[in-house]
């Protein structure tokens, strides 16, 4: 495994960047120019209080787009990394904590969101499954990013590596 | 994994990078927010052009009934009665008031029937400070007024910032609702309790959605998937 690990590192990384990065970057894309349905979407998990769910909700996407550009042209990839996982896990907990009160919405990932009717639950049900894989696997990523900050094609390199060549 | 680890401990001296990402990603962050919250403020005061030629009608004197799920009643004791359920923020609502809504005004203010207006609350925090606010221009007898107003100005999206007490007191201000007490009842949220009481009673009347309508007490089931004016005055016609 180490040895395998050895071998492709920097290209694990690569795609573990291209990953992370690309999905952040098209959620934030698709959300920052719709800042009320964001906003909308992020008072629907009513765990903040509607004013400051609004603020997110408009911060949000921005966070999303910078940390995605990071992570795919290789800047700072590790602070980048960590800031997308730590993201990615309160979207976990957030999807457990609606699911847990029994609240019904679309989690709002890549736009939309808001709530859903009740007829639909058993689908929302599943929705919320996949998310929390979806974004673990994401979260994943991130880590070993932690980890395996420097891989191909980054704009930075170590410092270390470029005095031994 | 050692030699990374060892790698970027090296490049941790380059402390300037990481600062000034932190700061471009700040900047980012704080600069879209910011052009979000100042566009969404200018969409809220546009749509409030749509009130500007607004025409108020006479005040019509309404009372809460407790014991009806604590609805705001107009022309308690006439010979037929319409319960109407609604959440402000609903967007079918919306639909059913545009095709409806005219007609039962009339029905109101020629005292034809005994309208119950359900205001409830099941879209979020928004519709809470909305619902309260209803029944505030209820007691000063301009519901019929301020609930079309509401449906003048509402959303696209339930929950985006725009139900506000400040907002709702400057909706009220178009009908003629610009007494202090008005003010403070929308700001204090005086109205909590029948708020919360007309949420509950849903429940016990078995309504799940909304609209919904009951015609002297009895569900009215609508054939046409839309709402259509022939249909809706007929059925309270034959009821």
């Amino acid at each position: 495994m180490r040895k395998f690990n050895n071998r492709f590192q920097p290209v694990i990384t690569l795609v573990s960047r291209l990953l992370l990065g690309g999905v952040l970057l098209v959620a934030g894309g698709l959300k920052a120019f719709k800042p009320d349905e964001s906003a909308g979407a992020v008072a629907a998990y009513k765990i903040l209080p509607t004013n400051i769910a609004h603020l997110m909700g408009y911060a949000l996407p921005w966070l999303e787009i910078a940390i995605g550009v990071l992570l795919i042209i290789g800047l700072s990839a590790r602070l980048a990394a960590v800031i997308g996982a730590a993201v990615m896990l309160i979207f976990v907990a957030a999807i457990i904590s609606v699911w847990v009160r029994g609240i019904l919405i679309d989690c709002g990932c890549f736009g939309g969101g808001g709530a859903v009717d009740p007829s639909k639950a058993a689908q929302v049900h599943r929705a919320y499954l996949l998310e929390i894989m979806r974004d673990l696997g994401l979260a994943m990523t991130g880590i070993y990013l932690y980890f395996f900050p420097y891989g191909l094609l980054s704009v930075e390199k170590p410092l270390q590596k470029i005095e031994e060549q | 994994m050692a030699k990374q680890v060892k790698a970027t401990k090296a490049s941790g001296g380059d402390n300037f990078t990481r600062w000034l990402v932190i700061g471009m990603v700040t900047l980012v962050v704080a600069t879209g927010a910011i052009f979000s919250v100042v566009g969404q403020k200018t969409k809220a005061n546009e749509s409030f052009a749509a009130l500007n030629n607004f025409k108020v009608g006479a005040p019509v004197s309404a009372s809460v009934d407790v014991a009806n799920g604590s609805g705001i009643t107009i022309n308690t004791g006439a010979a037929k009665t319409i319960d109407l359920w609604e959440d402000p923020q609903c967007p079918i609502c919306n639909t059913f008031e545009g095709a409806n809504g005219a007609y039962i005004d009339d029905l109101v203010r020629t005292k034809k029937a005994n309208v119950v207006y359900h205001v409830l609350s099941f879209l979020g925090n928004e519709s809470v400070t909305a619902a309260n606010a209803a029944y505030c221009a209820a007691d000063e007898g301009h519901y019929l007024d301020f609930h079309k107003a509401m449906y003048m100005v509402q959303p696209a999206l339930e929950n985006s910032g725009f139900y506000t007490p400040k907002n709702l007191v400057k909706i009220g201000g178009y009908v003629g609702l610009t007494s202090n007490k008005f003010v403070d009842c929308v700001t204090k949220g005086s109205k909590l309790d029948q708020v919360k009481a007309a949420y509950d009673s849903m429940a016990k009347y078995n309504v799940k959605g909304t609209p919904t309508v009951f015609f002297n007490g009895k569900l009215w089931e609508r054939k046409n998937s839309g709402f259509v004016l022939d249909e809706f005055s007929a059925a309270f016609e034959a009821s």
